[in-house]
């Protein structure tokens, strides 16, 4: 046949989408930019990170409460680092229980890319990052806590 | 990247703010909320590796030598341009490419006229599907040399190629079509 080996190229596919968000989750971020830490009240308890609507009841969550940003570590898996992820070293994707909540929050915690200071209910604090905008990114990731 | 100067005044805080925020007067220990935010950035970014397969890249490599190679299934006799290695209808394995000179009509056609991020052309500009002479397939690209008003479903249409030494193993050795038909010529 004619057919010589496959070529290929490499390609990049990218949408700059902003979403709109309601009450809470935006003033959620808001107060982030502020280091500030905010839940939603719900049936279970208070949620944080906050949502507009109840999971159990479907109702619109209660009021908004501000929380110390500090918790205990849940669950964790080990990750390597890679480019744009939260932490330049290898480091943990964690649910943390922020103090006061019901349920947890999603996010990376530094432990100087030594998995073996992770443990489940280790005490854990948010690192802020210096340049703040308004969004998730607002938390660099979780530091244990001394 | 949050928060452009320019957003629009639609996704501007409400008045007055929501009342569900708004704390009972019986709470003492109330916080001070700040503004809520409306947006969040969300990009969406995909590096991934193209790969065209056999028989997309006999198609290609022709591109580059400034030849348009269509292939026929040797069971049903669908003629594939661009050509895969099998037929999709079938999935004979397709026989060896031949020469077509790219000459079409219009089969259908969009034109831009919107903006958006990373676009290459400036709008309008017309998009269409080209039923190229002696293919069962159709083949999408730019036409120009046109007004994009002018333009219509069946027009005759021809290609232009690239010079010779911009060709390379991709559509953009053909830059755009034309019309052909003789009210053009």
């Amino acid at each position: 046949m004619t057919e010589g080996a496959s070529l290929s190229a490499p390609y990049t596919l990218e949408f700059p989408f902003e979403r709109t968000v309601g009450p809470k989750i935006g003033t959620f971020f808001a107060g982030l930019k502020e280091r500030r830490l905010f839940g939603a009240r719900a049936e279970r308890g208070v949620v944080c990170p906050p949502l507009e609507f109840d999971p159990d009841t479907g109702a619109e969550t209660g009021e908004l409460v501000e929380l110390a940003p500090a918790g205990t570590v849940a669950t964790w898996t080990w990750a390597r680092s890679r480019a744009g992820d939260p932490v330049a070293r290898d480091f943990a994707w964690a649910l943390v229980a922020i103090d006061g909540t019901a349920g947890s929050f999603f996010h990376a915690v530094d432990v100087g890319g030594d998995p073996s200071r992770m443990q489940v209910g280790m005490r854990v604090r948010v690192r802020w990052r210096g340049d703040r905008v308004g969004d998730l990114r607002d938390i660099e990731c979780f530091e244990v806590a001394p | 990247m949050r928060e452009p100067a320019s957003e629009p005044s639609v996704l501007r805080e409400p008045a007055s703010e929501p009342s569900v925020l708004r704390e009972p007067a019986s709470e003492p220990s109330a916080p001070t909320l700040p503004e809520p935010l409306t947006t969040m950035a969300s990009p969406f970014r995909m590096d991934y590796t193209y790969v065209a397969g056999t028989g997309r890249s006999v198609f290609l490599r022709g591109l580059a030598e400034g030849r348009m190679l269509a292939r026929r299934c040797p069971a049903c006799a669908q003629v594939y341009l661009p050509p895969p290695e099998f037929c999709s209808r079938c999935l004979s394995r397709l026989d060896e490419p031949f020469e077509l000179d790219g000459r079409g009509v219009i089969s259908t056609f969009c034109v831009v006229s919107f903006p958006f991020p990373g676009q290459v052309h400036e709008p309008p500009y017309v998009v269409a599907h080209i039923q190229v002479e002696g293919s069962g397939t159709r083949l999408m690209h730019l036409v120009r040399e046109v007004d994009p008003a002018d333009v219509r479903i069946g027009m005759e249409v021809e290609p232009v190629w690239a010079g010779e030494d911009e060709r390379e193993n991709s559509l953009t050795s053909i830059r755009h079509y034309r019309p052909a038909g003789d009210e053009y010529a």
